[in-house]
């Protein structure tokens, strides 16, 4: 797989495969290898995604740190979005 | 969760701190990228919306895959969770392309090894 300079800042395999085992309701469900490289890509667009739009929210108030009142207002869209 | 145990609290602690740190190291990149600082508590707030977000997506692929009569979750489980936002389906679409010809080549690279070591064996078996 072409892995970018993005993707090494990603989670690792492994603990998104044993988050995802931990949250099932049955203990006899299991997670491919495939899925749980997949379900990285999917989640780092999540984190992604919440910091630019954080970012872009603390641009738009003209302030150059990042505090919770942005992430706040972000928050609710972020949810709905996926 | 009502049920979990403390060992499986304590699992669930040390993955938060995994998440905190990737987020960390996320967030502090793309801060300097734009001259900008994320501070410490929307690193936090954004690590556990992400613990969460990660709750809710681990309960739907489950649910896909029973639905699918299957107990392990595969990438078309993982495709259907990213149903809602058409570019992120996209873009899950394309990655699941790539895995799968990235297997699809370790696979063919494999079985070539293979016959390799056999046109060896037999070499030697000639010798």
């Amino acid at each position: 797989m072409a892995e970018n300079s993005s993707t090494e800042l990603s989670f690792k395999k492994e603990t998104v495969s044993k988050l995802l085992t931990l949250f099932f309701r049955e203990e006899r469900t299991r997670v491919s290898a495939d899925a749980a490289l997949l379900m990285t890509e999917m989640l780092y667009v999540f984190v992604e995604e919440a910091a630019q739009r954080t970012m872009k929210q603390a641009e738009s108030e003209d302030c150059d740190k990042m505090d919770i009142e942005h992430f706040e207002k972000i928050l609710p869209q972020l949810l709905l979005d996926f | 969760m009502s049920t979990t145990t403390d060992e499986e609290e304590r699992q669930l602690q040390r993955l938060k701190a995994a998440i905190h740190h990737t987020v960390g190291r996320l967030c502090q990149s793309l801060g300097e990228n734009h001259q900008m600082e994320f501070s410490r508590p929307v690193i936090a707030a954004i690590t556990e919306t992400t613990f969460r977000q990660c709750d809710v997506f681990a309960k739907d692929l489950e649910a896909f895959a029973r639905h699918a009569k299957r107990s392990t979750v595969s990438m078309e489980d993982v495709k259907l969770a990213a149903r809602r936002s058409t570019a992120l389906y996209n873009f899950i679409q394309s990655k699941s392309e790539e895995i799968a010809s990235a297997n699809q080549e370790q696979r063919d690279k494999k079985k070539s090894g293979v016959k390799r070591k056999n046109k060896d064996t037999e070499a030697e078996a000639m010798e």
